[in-house]
């Protein structure tokens, strides 16, 4: 490219009949400048003084309202800013036949308009007028006025301004999809940022023994979902989720104010059916442009386990009873959609949840799609909550949620929300999450020896489930992982006299057949400690992961206090 | 884990305290090993561990099936409860030479 410019520059103009340098340099003044008004004016003048005209002007269709521009003119009278309609002259001619127009003798030719000419005293004689056109694309044309030498234009002119006009068309192309994507990069930038501020936004990641767990997970950046967590003084626990209708940035702008006055208001309103009269009251001081947030606000009681719930046109949440799930289904009309409709409050449902567990979710995830391409429905929201219902509460919201995500491109942001009955966890359960490593196995096993004593295993049995716990911790580190990272999920439960203990891990799925108690005959160092497990333990099975990820291990032995 | 070696007659006295378990198996495995093929005779005195896991019961088993090889001598002595509840368990107690003092063991 370099070589090619000096060489065309040093031939002199006269001798170059194809200009060569000229359009070369208009190129590069337009790759260059992200000033295109600027550099049309500039392109405008090489062509000008090349040609040899007195006066010259640059149109652009301005395609917002179907008029030809004038962005740039050279000579005695500055038309820059001139509009003409679409219609008859030389201009309009050039861009209808999108061919350039010559005109030797404009006395002689009836489209020419002289609408400069009488105001200003300037005299047209000739012009010369090309489309600026790519690929049969019209953006404008170029016009020049009177040869300086008193003649007409030429052939050769003509040709030349063609070929000038079609570059610069080129070079304006190129120079607005610069602009376009410059702006979609600051777009995403301010895109990423909203997303951030969002994120943070929202609860953080709840103590594994809070009742109350959630996940959101935003489709395109911003999130027009949201989900809120939040301790009252008296003990109670406030929680809400919601969906804005519409998706971007106005969607996720609504939402943070909905979440906003929702954290404000809990505090304040007694009840979740007035939260959500109040929210809705201040939504509409503020208007809304035809948008809607649908909610469900609650109000749980740890102690009891009761849950107030108030439902504004969102899906029904969920309750998990004695293996069954039951859709709560009593609720309002979204909020935002007239002023008076939570005149007299929103209507109350009252949940004991009795070791249940209730689900709430937005549409995000009915909607889904599973691996196959079915939607997901309710249906399929309930199977994937039961295949995942043997882990802690915050797992299974991840398990769920990835499970869908991966499938394909999100349509919508899915928020998922999950109340527990938290008396039973304090009642004797225990569940830890640890990074399978051999430096926490001792962490472990103080862990497990502070709880067997306390679900009341006498000090013998105590040692012997640290033992049967220590080595499938043991198994889980060299043979799950293999030494890689990892996590291994610790549950120890009391049902009766029987000691439950579940160790969970996300490592490839052991083959069951090789996993046998070895011969004691043979003795050779390592392959003890599965026996060790299964001599200590009455039971020792692995159950069929959740949903196929990882390993399930169950122990039982029963409590003999005697 | 802790673990400390004296010499006491002809044997080296490998003394262990605390629990011992995947963490610590490999040094423990690693001593061991040394040991056996300096062809020394070793006695493990067990009587301060709190804990041993099967990787740990492993090494001890590898000493010991190098010293049945060779002509040296590998005991376990003073062991405590939770290590005899772990030998027993893998039914080892009836293969490892087991004495009930350092002082036995070296006679």
């Amino acid at each position: 490219m370099m070589r090619i410019m000096h060489t065309a520059s040093a031939v002199p103009s006269a001798n170059a009949p194809d200009h060569l340098d000229l359009i070369v340099e208009m190129t590069g003044d337009f790759a260059h400048s992200h000033d295109v008004e600027a550099t049309m004016r500039l392109g405008l003048e090489r062509i000008v003084e090349r040609l040899g005209a007195e006066a010259a002007s640059l149109f652009l269709l301005d395609e917002a309202d179907g008029t030809l521009v004038c962005r740039a003119s050279l000579g005695p009278v500055d038309v820059t800013g001139l509009r003409l309609a679409p219609g008859k002259g030389i201009v309009w001619r050039t861009i209808d036949l999108n061919a350039p127009q010559m005109v030797k003798d404009t006395r002689r030719d009836p489209d020419f308009t002289n609408v400069i000419d009488g105001a200003t005293g300037f005299v047209t004689r000739s012009v010369l007028c090309a489309p600026m056109s790519m690929r049969g694309r019209v953006l404008g044309a170029i016009e020049l006025f009177n040869k300086k030498d008193g003649h007409s234009f030429t052939q050769t002119d003509s040709r030349l301004l063609q070929v000038l006009a079609a570059s610069s068309a080129l070079a304006l192309i190129n120079t607005r999809l610069v602009a376009a994507m410059a702006e979609q990069e600051a777009l995403k930038r301010e895109l990423a940022l909203a997303s951030e501020i969002q994120r943070a936004m929202l609860p953080p990641p709840q103590p594994a023994d809070s009742p109350i767990h959630g996940i959101n997970l935003p489709a395109r950046g911003v999130s027009g979902d949201f989900y809120e967590i939040l301790p009252l003084p008296d003990g109670r626990l406030a929680f809400a989720i919601g969906d804005v209708s519409g998706k971007g940035m106005n969607a996720s702008l609504l939402m943070t104010k909905t979440a906003s006055l929702f954290r404000c208001l809990a505090k304040r309103e007694d009840g979740p059916g007035r939260m959500l009269a109040a929210i809705d009251s201040e939504l509409h001081e503020t208007g809304l442009a035809g948008m809607f947030v649908t909610m469900v606000a609650g109000v749980l009681d740890p102690r009891t386990g009761r849950v107030v719930l108030a439902n504004a046109g969102h899906e029904p949440p969920l309750l998990w009873s004695q293996g069954r799930f039951i859709p709560i289904e009593d609720g309002m009309p979204p909020l935002g959609i007239a002023p008076d409709l939570f005149a007299d409050g929103c209507p109350e449902s009252v949940v004991d949840l009795d070791g249940g567990i209730l689900y709430l979710f937005t549409d995000g995830l009915t909607e889904a799609h599973d691996r196959n391409g079915e939607m997901l429905g309710s249906d399929g929201v309930k199977r994937l909550l039961d295949a995942f219902a043997v882990m802690p509460a915050s797992e299974r919201l991840a398990a769920v949620v990835r499970s869908v995500e991966g499938v394909g491109t999100l349509r919508d942001d899915i928020t998922l929300v999950v109340v527990e009955d938290g008396r039973l966890a304090r009642g004797g359960g225990f569940e830890r999450r640890y990074a399978a490593r051999p430096e926490t196995l001792a962490e472990i096993r103080a862990a497990v020896t502070g709880v067997t004593r306390e679900l009341g295993c006498p000090d013998g049995l105590t040692q012997d489930v640290v033992l049967a716990v220590d080595e499938a911790c043991q198994n889980i580190v060299r043979h799950g992982y293999k030494g890689g990272d990892g996590d291994i999920i610790l549950q120890i439960t009391r049902d009766e006299d029987l000691l439950v203990i579940r160790l969970m891990d996300f490592a490839p799925s052991v083959d069951m057949s090789k996993i046998k108690p070895r011969s004691l005959d043979d003795i050779r160092p390592g392959g003890l400690g599965t026996h060790l497990m299964r001599s200590v333990m009455d039971q020792v099975d692995f159950l069929p992961p959740p949903a196929g990820i990882g390993n399930l291990l169950q122990m039982v032995k029963r409590i003999d206090t005697r | 884990m802790k673990l400390e070696i004296r010499d006491m007659n002809d044997a080296r006295v490998v003394v262990l305290t605390g629990e011992i378990d995947l963490r610590h198996s490999p040094t423990l495995r690693k001593t061991l090993m040394e040991l056996m093929f300096e062809r020394r005779n070793v006695v493990v005195d067990l009587s301060g561990v709190t804990y041993i896991d099967s990787s740990g019961i492993a090494g001890l088993v590898e000493a010991y099936q190098m010293a049945r090889k060779g002509t040296n001598r590998f005991v376990l002595a003073a062991i405590s409860e939770s290590v005899r509840r772990v030998l027993q368990l893998a039914r080892l107690d009836r293969v490892f030479t087991i004495a009930d003092t350092v002082e036995g063991a070296l006679n």
